[in-house]
């Protein structure tokens, strides 16, 4: 998400919890340069890129075309969406990165074209009754952590023009089986020896976190196996708390250790369409893989099937964690072998967001 | 840091991983996991012999081999090279035709098994990221008619088999680009800082991928340099800790506190404010320490303790920059209120030090970058950079002169008013640099085994221990913590920045200033005179 400190209406949350965690912890969530994240995301060259060409691929859909972009943060694709011709852009943000986009797209000559809006998406004033093109890079981790997607669908039903368009328009979850030992061992199988203690306890938490994280093509023992498809067009909110079911064959004999999810982004709006995947096989971006080591290790062969069901909702206390369950049923006559279980996780809302709404 | 990825190894200690290399590899290869069929995205190629840019690789492998009697294929299947030969083999065919040779000697593997044929000679080559497509096509045109089926099955294993050698191509071209890289830092090459760059935004990346919970203890208890260094000065000084009376302040997960009870303490009673504890006294309890360890939640000045006085303050209070964070209020309250007049704090001393930083490509990378983004100037979000202190791990090479202690720490007495102050500093560049870009701070770390025990006036880490001192360090020429160094970039902005010559000696003064009303802000001011064109003064805040 461009406008990462994007904070819709949930900083009490957060700012509870911190309450609770002075002393030894709060020192540790701050102090990166605030720049970082919009560096960070700008030079994820798939995400940026994919978004340029795009639009810029595109000037014939957005000539003469009003644009509105969903959490613009320094501006970037607003400016992509001037250039390829609009007639304007409308860039909303929540965060006071807004005031750094409006000095960019100044120094760039295109404050005449693109108007920007600090605040909320249900708050804001738009300049125009409706939008012809809504463009958004509102993706998080596991697609939906910390995402902005219910803004974005927010925006579609009050101001897109019947007819108009979503870049990107389409999203798809994927999971696939891992054999990943050696980092189980270091991220769960840590807590039982530190320093010759016994912490069990901070063994049973960490089997609840996902963990996101670069996942190498080679780790995959599986297949990968399409979840879920969002239609920006029509999903709606009540959509994206899902339960999905999942089929996995192994392409070869092997462990399984942990699941793991990615996405892929396509813009189909686009006269040639454009795609980019966020999984082990593709390049690089900063939404990496999402890891959820099990319980169980799976002793596979090539060609046995793993099911089960992935259950993904917000939290019903803090709307803004995920709560995910997922099942796993490995069946198989070798009872030495057969595999049944599932596992909760929860994605937390990382106070490192205060950072920038306490100061 | 707060991280909960595996990459949140300091940077030195990382594993080799595909994203690095990944940049140059955007083509057909990757995204052809899940679509096969997309493979003959077609993209242009250089020729082997010449500078002529073909639409495909194919197209320029069939002028090859009728232009130069050049049949990639053919010697592939002649010499039996598998995908890293074939990378060796374009390279050394590339290397050989710029050095003038047209008809390089490919007559047997030896000509090009040296490793040094990974490196790519030309920057994004298609054609190294075409080989597996040209492999398999070949596969299909020698089996026209054969069983289909199992035809795809073994071209499915035949990819994932080049997929996986791909793989290792890569981790193969990193480790020796990594190495080049390495021996050319040794020769002070200005590409050899690089490698600095790119492991700095590696740690970068990590602090946006930390949300988790756990994951602030994994990395403060992965910290061994930390928390070796708490262990060993218990574990080595249980004569000090039998049958005494400890405080933790801010005891976390209860390490500190188990490794006191273990060396023998008495009673161990660990306060901290946050729900950890409900995880330390678990902990606790699961180790057989329960009767040892009294866990306490609150704050230190709130709480009551079941003791009037303790003989032992153990504490892991330390924030960037040291004092970021203010905890260690709580713990001078904590001796103020508990430590009994011979007490000891553990550890008994911590100095603050100041060095200079010149880094080109740090500036490069994160600096001119905003220059031009995609084409846009983004040169407003430069605006506050230089008023935010960085938190980053840096190399000693960007330290271009010895640090300076500005202010040591006595922990047994100093006072909560000398934490905020101004003190003086000088140093002297040891080489000549193009411009100052700044400053770094860090602090070092003591365990004094008395009250009494003298500290020399510049203590340094590395000499206390040959001494038996238990100390370490959080500086760059060790190994790195998750402190890091604190980075104070100077703003050129209004002035071209001066080269300065190697003796230049630098007067000025650190002021460290909390912040009034935020409870967490610290404001850092540095004034400094290195002569003319090379003065300033300017404040950044760690937020």
């Amino acid at each position: 998400m461009e406008g990462a400190e994007n904070t819709q209406g949930g900083n009490s949350s957060s700012a509870d919890r911190m309450v609770g965690m002075e002393h030894s912890e709060v020192r540790y969530f701050t102090s990166y340069d605030h720049h970082g994240i919009h560096e960070e995301m700008l030079k994820d060259d798939v995400r940026t890129r994919s978004y340029r060409d795009s639009i810029y691929q595109n000037r014939h859909l957005f000539k003469d075309k009003v644009v509105l972009d969903v959490g613009c943060g320094t501006g970037i694709l607003s400016m992509f969406a001037a250039r390829a011709g609009a007639k304007h852009v409308i860039g909303v943000d929540m965060s006071s990165i807004i005031e750094k986009a409006k000095q960019i797209v100044h120094v760039n000559g295109l404050s005449d074209k693109i108007t920007l809006l600090q605040g909320k998406m249900e708050e804001v004033h738009l300049p125009f009754p409706k939008v012809d093109i809504i463009i958004s890079e509102w993706m998080g981790y596991f697609l939906l952590y910390e995402s902005m997607l219910d803004t974005v669908l927010y925006a579609r039903d009050t101001y897109l023009a019947p007819g108009g368009k979503i870049f990107p328009d389409k999203a798809t979850m994927y999971v696939a089986g891992i054999e990943d030992g050696d980092y189980k061992d270091d991220k769960i199988g840590f807590w039982d020896n530190v320093y010759g203690f016994d912490y069990s306890p901070m063994k049973e938490i960490a089997l609840t976190e996902p963990l996101v994280d670069t996942v190498e093509m080679k780790a995959l023992v599986t297949d990968p196996c399409p979840i879920i498809t969002f239609d920006l067009n029509t999903v709606t909110v009540a959509d994206l708390a899902f339960k999905v079911p999942y089929n996995l064959t192994a392409k070869r004999s092997d462990f399984i250790h942990a699941m793991i999810a990615w996405f892929d982004i396509d813009f189909s709006a686009c006269h040639k369409p454009i795609h980019f995947s966020t999984g082990p096989h593709a390049k690089y971006t900063h939404w990496k893989q999402t890891v959820f080591y099990l319980r169980d290790v799976l002793t596979i062969e090539e060609d046995e099937q793993v099911s089960g069901w992935l259950e993904n909702r917000p939290n019903d206390k803090n709307k803004r964690d995920l709560d995910i369950n997922l099942s796993y049923k490995f069946e198989i006559n070798d009872p030495t072998r057969f595999a049944e279980g599932s596992c909760f996780y929860r994605m937390y809302v990382f106070p490192e967001h205060l950072v920038t709404t306490v100061t | 840091m707060a991280s909960f990825s595996r990459s949140d190894l300091p940077a030195e200690k990382q594993p080799v991983d595909a994203r690095s290399v990944s940049d140059e590899s955007d083509s057909s290869n990757e995204e052809g996991w899940e679509d096969v069929e997309q493979e003959d995205d077609s993209q242009p190629v250089v020729d082997l012999f010449s500078e002529t840019v073909y639409p495909d690789v194919r197209s320029m492998l069939k002028v090859c081999k009728d232009k130069h009697n050049f049949d990639l294929l053919k010697i592939q299947k002649q010499l039996d090279l598998d995908f890293l030969d074939s990378i060796k083999l374009v390279n050394y065919v590339r290397t050989q035709v710029k050095a003038g040779n047209k008809t390089p000697d490919v007559s047997s593997k030896s000509q090009f098994e040296d490793d040094a044929y990974l490196k790519p000679v030309l920057e994004d080559d298609a054609l190294l990221y075409s080989l597996d497509d040209i492999v398999e096509e070949q596969a299909v045109d020698e089996t026209s008619g054969g069983d289909a089926d199992r035809r795809v099955l073994e071209l499915q294993e035949e990819l994932e088999r080049l997929q996986t050698q791909f793989s290792e191509y890569r981790t193969a071209v990193q480790q020796s680009l990594e190495d080049q890289l390495t021996k050319e830092d040794e020769k002070l090459q200005p590409n050899a800082a690089k490698k600095t760059t790119d492991k700095t935004e590696e740690v970068d990346a990590d602090y946006f991928s930390s949300y988790s919970y756990n994951t602030i203890h994994e990395s403060m208890l992965k910290d061994t340099i930390r928390t070796d260094a708490y262990r060993d000065f218990v574990y080595e000084n249980k004569h000090l800790f039998k049958d005494k009376v400890v405080l933790d302040v801010g005891c976390g997960t209860g390490i500190l506190s188990m490794f006191c009870a273990k060396a023998g303490a008495k009673k161990v009673i660990s306060v901290d404010n946050s729900n950890i504890i409900d995880r330390a006294k678990e902990i606790v309890y699961d180790n057989g320490l329960g009767d040892v360890i009294t866990c306490v939640q609150g704050k230190i000045e709130e709480v009551t303790l079941p003791v009037e006085k303790v003989d032992i303050i153990i504490s892991e209070w330390m924030g960037y920059g040291l004092l970021f964070e203010a905890m260690f209020d709580s713990v001078i309250y904590a001796r103020d209120r508990y430590l009994a007049p011979d007490g000891l704090m553990v550890p008994s001393h911590a100095t603050l030090r100041v060095a200079p930083f010149a880094d080109p490509d740090f500036i490069a990378s994160h600096i001119s970058f905003w220059h031009n983004v995609y084409g846009f100037k983004m040169n407003s979000m430069l605006l506050n950079i230089y008023e935010e202190a960085l938190v980053r791990g840096i190399q000693p090479t960007t330290i271009p002169g010895d640090s300076n202690i500005f202010l040591p720490l006595p922990l047994h007495t100093i006072t909560v008013e000398e934490l905020n102050f101004i003190k003086e500093f000088q140093f002297t560049l040891n080489e000549d640099i193009d411009a100052l870009d700044g400053f770094a701070i860090w602090f070092d770390i003591f365990f004094m085994p008395s009250r009494e025990s003298p500290v020399p006036e510049n203590p340094i880490p590395s000499e206390m221990k040959k001494k038996g001192i238990v100390s370490f360090t959080t500086g760059p020429d060790d190994t790195e913590t998750h402190w890091m160094q604190t980075i104070l970039l100077i703003d050129h902005a209004k002035e071209q920045p001066k080269p300065l010559k190697k003796g230049q000696t630098f007067t000025g003064k650190v002021g460290y200033q909390r912040k009034q009303n935020g409870y967490r802000g610290l404001d850092i001011n540095v004034e400094w005179n290195g002569g003319e064109n090379a003065s300033g003064k300017q404040q950044w805040a760690l937020q």
